[in-house]
C-alpha cells in the first residue's frame, strides 16, 4: 500500500518534470550547468575505477587461464566483454549513483527546506520542471559518454598490464578484443545506462523534493536516494537483460 | 483585495488553522501575529497557495484562488512577492541574477533595461556594491533586503512578508519595516506581513489579525490593541517588561 502510494507520488513528480520548459534558452543553460556538475565532475573517477579494474581483471583472469589449452586471446576478449556488458554500465552506475545521487537529492533536499523551491512556485515557476528536468537531460547527454569512456579506459588498462607483466603477450591481447566482436553489445550497454541515468536523477530528485524538516532530513534523504537507485538499477539491469540478450 | 474565507488546514492529526475568515486591503500593511506555532507561516503558505487548505476559499481580487487550475495560479502567482522567513534565496546564484531570475523569466526585457531594473530595486532596499555577491557571502540583514528587492522585481499587486525583520538588530528591523510601508503605499499593495514582534506592529500596521491556536481570535487597528479585554491577545501584547510599563503609564 505504501509502496504504491509512493510510486504514485513519483508518477506525479514525473508529469511535472516532463512539460516543456518556459524558457528554452534558460533550460538549455541549465543543461549545461548540469552536465559540468553530473557529466564532468564524475570524468575522474570513472576513469581511475574503470583503468584499475581492467588492470586488475586482465590479471585474474591471466592467473587463472594457465592450462594450455585454453588460447591466450580469450583474455583479451573476456576483459572486453566484462566492461562492455557490465562493467561499464550497472558498475558504473552504482559509482554515479553514489556520487551523483546523493549529491542531487542534498541539493534540492536543502532547496526544499530553506524554502528555495517555495520562492521558485510562488514566482509562478514549475519547481520540479525547472530543476529536475535539466538533471535528467544532462545525465542522458553525459552518462552515455561516460561509458564509452569507461569501455575504452577499461581495456586499456588490460592492454597497460600486458605490456607491464608478461601474464599475456601484447599480441593475444589485442587479437583477442577483436575476436568476435558482437556490436549489438555497444548498443545494448548504452541503452541500458540511459534508462540508469534517467532512474539515478530522478528517483534521487524525488527523494530531494520530497524532504522535509531540518538538515536531518536532507541526510536521510540523500541516503534514501542512493539506497533506492542502486536498488532500482539492479533490477532494471535483470529486466534489460533478459529483454535485449535473451 | 484578498479574501480569506471559512479555510481549515489539518496535517496529519493537528489542526492548524481553524475556520479563519479575514480580508486584506490594499495600500495598507494588514500583520498576522501570534505566537510562534500559532499558525501564522501556514495561513500565509495557504493564502498563496504553497499549502492546500481542506475548506475555504481565497480570492484575489474576487479571482478564486485555490481551487483554479495550475495554469491560472501560476498568472496569478506572478502578480504577487513573497519575502521568506529565511529569505530563500536563490544560493547558487549571485544578488544580481537572484532578482533578474523572475525578469528572465516572465519579461522580455533586454540586458540593460534588466540590469537596470535590478539595480532600480537594490536601491530601493539601500543596498550597493553587492550585485556580484553571493547569499552566503553577505549579512542576514542584507539578504532579507535582497528577498524584498527580489520580491518587488515584478512589481507585484500583492506582497507576502513572513516575519522580515526576525533575527535582526532593532534600529535594522525598523528599516525594513519603513521600507515595507514605503512600497506599499507608493504602488497601493496589498501587503500582509507575519510577525511576532510588537514593535513592527506598533510602527507600522494598519489592520490587525491575532491568531491564537490556529483561531482568527482578535482583529482591530493599531490604537484597539492596547485598550483590548482580550485576554489571550492581552497575554501576547503585554508580554515583555516594556509594554507593561507602556500600559501603566498610559492606562
Ligand atoms: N508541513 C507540515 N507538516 C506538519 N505540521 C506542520 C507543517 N507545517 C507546519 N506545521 C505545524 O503547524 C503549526 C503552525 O506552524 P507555523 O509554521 O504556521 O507557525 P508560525 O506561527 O509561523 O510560527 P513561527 O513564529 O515560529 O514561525 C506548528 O505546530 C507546526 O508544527
Ligand atoms: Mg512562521
Amino acid at each position: 500500500m505504501k509502496l504504491l502510494s509512493v510510486i504514485g507520488k513519483y508518477l506525479v513528480l514525473m508529469s511535472a518534470v516532463f512539460t516543456k520548459p518556459v524558457r528554452a534558452r534558460i533550460f538549455i543553460k541549465r543543461v549545461f550547468e548540469e552536465v559540468e556538475q553530473i557529466g564532468m565532475d564524475s570524468i575522474w573517477i570513472v576513469s581511475i575505477v574503470s583503468v584499475f579494474m581492467g588492470a586488475v581483471l586482465t590479471l585474474q583472469v591471466a592467473i587463472n587461464f594457465t592450462s594450455p589449452v585454453i588460447p591466450q586471446y580469450l583474455i583479451g576478449l573476456s576483459a572486453r566483454d566484462t566492461f562492455i556488458l557490465e562493467f561499464s554500465s550497472t558498475i558504473i552506475c552504482l559509482i554515479l549513483a553514489g556520487k551523483v545521487g546523493s549529491n542531487i537529492a542534498s541539493e534540492i533536499g536543502t532547496m526544499r527546506i530553506t524554502e528555495q523551491i517555495d520562492a521558485l512556485e510562488i514566482m509562478g515557476v514549475n519547481s520540479a520542471n525547472y530543476l529536475i528536468l535539466p538533471k535528467i537531460t544532462a545525465a542522458l547527454i553525459s552518462f552515455p559518454i561516460l561509458n564509452l569512456l569507461s569501455i575504452i579506459l577499461g581495456i586499456l588498462g588490460g592492454y597497460l598490464i600486458a605490456i607491464a607483466t608478461d601474464v599475456v603477450s601484447i599480441y593475444d591481447y589485442i587479437y583477442g578484443l577483436n575476436y568476435m566482436f558482437v556490436p549489438f553489445y555497444v548498443t545494448y550497454s548504452l541503452i541500458k545506462i540511459c534508462v540508469f541515468s534517467i532512474i539515478i536523477t530522478s528517483v534521487s530528485s524525488f527523494h530531494g523534493y520530497y524532504t522535509f524538516w531540518g538538515a536531518l532530513e536532507v541526510g536521510k534523504s540523500s541516503t534514501k536516494a542512493v539506497v533506492y537507485s542502486i536498488i532500482l538499477v539492479l533490477l532494471f539491469n535483470l529486466i534489460l537483460t533478459q529483454l535485449l540478450l535473451t | 483585495m484578498i479574501e480569506v474565507k471559512n479555510v481549515n488546514k489539518s496535517f496529519d492529526n493537528q489542526h492548524v488553522l481553524k475556520d479563519i475568515n479575514a480580508s486584506f486591503e490594499p495600500g495598507k500593511i494588514n500583520m498576522i501575529i501570534g505566537r510562534s506555532g500559532s499558525g501564522k507561516t501556514v495561513l500565509l503558505k495557504s493564502i498563496i497557495g504553497l499549502k492546500i487548505p481542506e475548506t475555504g476559499e481565497i480570492f484575489f481580487n474576487g479571482r478564486e484562488f485555490i481551487r483554479a487550475n495550475i495554469k491560472f495560479k501560476r498568472e496569478i502567482r506572478k502578480e504577487l512577492g513573497m519575502v521568506f522567513q529565511g529569505g530563500a534565496l536563490f544560493t547558487s546564484l549571485t544578488v544580481e541574477d537572484n532578482i533578474m531570475f523572475p525578469l528572465n523569466l516572465f519579461t522580455n526585457l533586454t540586458k540593460k533595461e534588466k540590469l537596470s531594473r535590478v539595480n532600480f530595486c537594490l536601491e530601493r532596499v539601500n543596498i550597493q556594491n553587492a550585485n556580484k555577491q553571493f547569499p552566503s557571502e553577505i549579512s542576514g540583514g542584507m539578504q532579507k533586503r535582497v528577498a524584498i528587492a527580489r520580491a518587488i522585481a515584478l512589481n507585484p499587486k500583492y506582497l507576502f512578508c513572513d516575519e522580515p525583520n526576525s533575527g535582526l538588530d532593532p534600529q535594522t528591523a525598523i528599516l525594513i519595516d519603513q521600507l515595507i510601508h514605503n512600497i506599499t503605499v507608493e504602488y497601493n499593495m496589498t501587503t500582509i506581513v507575519n510577525t511576532h514582534d510588537m514593535n513592527s506592529v506598533m510602527e507600522i500596521a494598519d489592520s490587525i489579525i491575532f491568531i491564537y491556536e490556529g483561531h482568527k481570535w482578535w482583529q482591530g487597528g493599531r490604537e484597539d490593541i492596547f485598550n483590548s479585554d482580550n485576554k489571550e491577545l492581552n497575554d501576547f501584547v503585554f508580554a515583555s517588561e516594556l509594554c507593561k510599563k507602556i500600559k501603566k503609564t498610559n492606562p
